[in-house]
């Protein structure tokens, strides 16, 4: 399939900021999507992101700043002249036309022939295996068939932005697991932008060049999934992105790039590769659940551990090639270990066990804030 | 999947369960539906029939109804002129308000649904389409006579204004009257199952018309007015049956000089004519039957009801 349209579909978000009377939906937002990329905006409900992709598709005006696309600004510009289409969470499909009028319907209101719109209707049906169902109606088809109608009728606008509004919440996990492997193909395939809102963390992570991850209207961290996975800006997109663990601690001196860090319950810290802390700071830092190493604590003997801490097993939870294990730990809201499945079976824990969890120091990533600790209601578990 | 689901073993007890309520339903179904059937047949089923057979039955000068099998009724209103012209007057009627109450019904949703974002302003608004309803019939016919009378509102205003010189005299007991009347008086019948329908309209289907470059016309054409069928076919239905059936709008508007099919059947009775009027009345019925099995023919109401 060539690509649809060559026009930079660059999208750039310019001091953006919506408001709905006295609420707030979206702060005074800067956020430059490249063209041809894959972008998911990630997030709780409620947090503003499909909001601000009702702007970019142009059914919500901004209260204030700017959004381009390529190089035009097109706030104020109705959906067709901005090279926007969108795909909606609930469809959208109309229900009194057959599915062939429904992807024909851009070409009706754009006056071309009927023979001409059905043709190129049946074509863009072809592409997404659906021409034996063309004379079916919406109601007449699965979720899934359903979705694909519904792209085809964004495409057939030839678009250089295809907006996605949660696409894939209204499938069931085989489906979705499918489409979403389609969806990526599709857009590879087409080189134009997606922008694709969600509050699923795998599929931000599955899908995204970008990952924009918000929070109560504001951007915390927009950057590759790797990164935002990897090296969390926040306490709260290391919480949201569910594979930390955050913890606090305050510097108490440096040497060679080692920070050394005395916690609330005085538990040593060690971070390594971090040279601009000061003596004095308090800072938070993650460790992914993956780099935790748990053992049945020993008879407290010797000196405090240092990146170890004590706590008993509040649940155990097999989930195949690992096995999540809860641990209380006094002082913090959560804090899991992802071990190995094999790893884990040598040496079994069970609920109401002491153990002790280490990590290296080398795999301490110090965030932009200090955790206030906040517990995220909808932090994955 | 969750450890100890119901998909291992079976639970022979709750077979057994509803094989026992299987027993006892058959006649529950029944026991449910006698109260309306009692009331349907009471009120609508014995009334109906018992005129279906008064229509055959013979009148008598003086001595009244006489039990016979007759024709004779219905000959009599299928040849008389009065009766062709009366009936072709109130479908004229039907036509004109059924047209003028259809856009203003459909404006006025649209503008409920569609346009007034906040919900309460909305049913305030719907509420307001009421008020002609907080008085009786008779009141708000009359109180059209101060506003189009010869020395009426109207009048007044034009004549005052320097725009006629004589009062304009068809505004009050003449056709144009009794449309009016028509309209004021049968608008919301229209409004509330247009706004029904309207109302379930997602709204998401709208903002997908306008993506595919949909003008506000083009919205309106091809997804609202497609979508707002069932409403204008239920409204239709009780404005034609409303009109079709009136005698007193008819008289009271056109101060006498209109008459509609019902008034004929009014004739009939105060000559204490009932077998005609009994087969005028069937005739009415078939009349408004056809009209009906006519709009439901165009819109399968049944189907967009289920929706």
């Amino acid at each position: 399939m060539q690509a649809l349209n060559s026009e930079s579909g660059e999208i750039r978000l310019v001091n953006l900021t919506k408001k709905f009377g006295e609420t707030v939906a979206v702060k005074d937002i800067n956020l430059t999507i490249p063209h041809g990329s894959y972008c998911c905006l990630l997030g709780p409900s409620g947090c503003g992101k499909t909001t601000i992709l009702r702007m970019i598709a142009g059914h919500e005006t901004p209260s204030s700043g700017e959004i381009f696309i390529g190089e035009n600004m097109v706030v104020g510009l109705p959906p067709v002249q901005r090279g926007t289409a969108m795909m909606f969470q609930s469809y959208a499909l109309f229900p009194h036309l057959s599915i062939r009028d429904n992807v024909a319907f851009y070409l009706k209101m754009r006056g071309v022939a009927k023979e001409e719109r059905r043709r190129q209707a049946d074509e863009m049906l072809e592409r997404v295996q659906l021409a034996h169902l063309r004379d079916r109606m919406p109601a007449q088809l699965s979720g899934g068939q359903q979705q694909r109608v519904a792209l085809a009728r964004s495409l057939i606008t030839n678009p250089r932005v295809l907006l996605l509004d949660e696409p894939l919440s209204a499938l069931d996990e085989f489906l979705r697991l499918q489409m979403r492997g389609e969806l990526k193909a599709l857009q590879n395939e087409l080189g134009i932008t997606f922008v694709h809102v969600t509050h699923t963390q795998p599929e931000a992570i599955a899908l995204a060049d970008m990952v924009v991850v918000m929070d109560n209207g504001r951007i915390d961290q927009a950057a590759s999934a790797r990164e935002i996975f990897n090296t969390p800006a926040t306490p709260y997109v290391a919480r949201f992105m569910g594979a930390q663990n955050v913890m606090t601690g305050t510097v108490q001196g440096m040497s060679n790039g080692v920070a050394f860090l005395k916690g609330a319950q005085g538990v040593s810290f060690e971070i390594a590769g971090k040279r601009d802390l000061k003596a004095g700071d308090t800072v938070s830092f993650a460790v992914r659940r993956d780099r935790i190493a748990t053992h049945r604590r020993a008879k407290a003997s010797g000196p405090q551990p240092v990146n170890a801490i004590v706590g008993r097993i509040d649940a155990i939870e097999y989930q195949g090639n690992f096995v999540k294990v809860s641990i209380d730990v006094p002082g913090l809201d959560s804090f899991v270990a992802n071990v190995p499945d094999a790893e884990y079976f040598v040496e079994p824990i069970k609920p109401g066990d002491e153990v002790t969890a280490s990590w290296n120091r080398e795999q301490a990533h110090v965030l932009d804030e200090v955790d206030t600790g906040s517990s995220d209601p909808y932090a994955a578990s | 999947m969750t450890i100890g689901g119901g998909s291992g073993r079976r639970h022979p007890p709750a077979f057994r369960l509803s094989e026992n309520m299987n027993s006892r339903s058959t006649a529950l179904p029944y026991l449910q539906v006698t109260p309306l059937a009692v009331v349907l047949i009471l009120f609508f089923a014995v009334p109906v029939a018992l005129v279906l057979v008064v229509s055959f039955f013979r009148y008598q000068m003086l001595v009244g109804i006489v039990p016979d099998f007759t024709l004779k009724n219905y000959a009599d209103i299928l040849t008389n002129q009065t009766n062709w012209r009366l009936y072709y007057s109130t479908l004229k009627f039907a036509v004109i308000v059924l047209a003028i109450t259809g856009v203003l019904g459909f404006w006025i949703s649209y503008f409920l649904v569609f346009h007034v974002r906040n919900l309460v302003t909305a049913i305030a608004l719907f509420l307001v389409c009421t008020v002609p309803f907080w008085t009786s019939n008779i009141i708000r016919m009359i109180s059209w006579r101060p506003v189009l009378g010869r020395e009426g509102l109207i009048n007044q205003a034009l004549v005052g204004g320097g725009i006629i010189d004589q009062p304009i005299e068809w505004l009050l007991y003449s056709d144009f009257a009794v449309v009016v009347a028509y309209v004021h008086l049968y608008t919301l019948f229209m409004i509330v199952p247009i706004f029904n329908s309207m109302a379930r309209i997602d709204k998401s289907l709208l903002e997908a018309a306008i993506d595919a470059g949909a003008t506000r016309w083009g919205v309106i054409w091809n997804v609202v007015l497609p979508l707002s069928k069932t409403g204008l076919a239920l409204g239709a239905l009780f404005v034609v049956t409303l009109v079709m059936g009136d005698f007193s709008v008819v008289t009271v508007m056109s101060g006498g000089l209109s008459g509609s099919a019902a008034s004929a059947i009014f004739n009939d009775l105060q000559f204490l004519n009932y077998p005609r009027a009994a087969a005028n009345a069937v005739v009415l019925l078939v009349v408004v039957l056809l009209i009906a099995s006519a709009i439901f023919r165009l819109v399968d109401v049944r189907k967009e009801l289920v929706r």
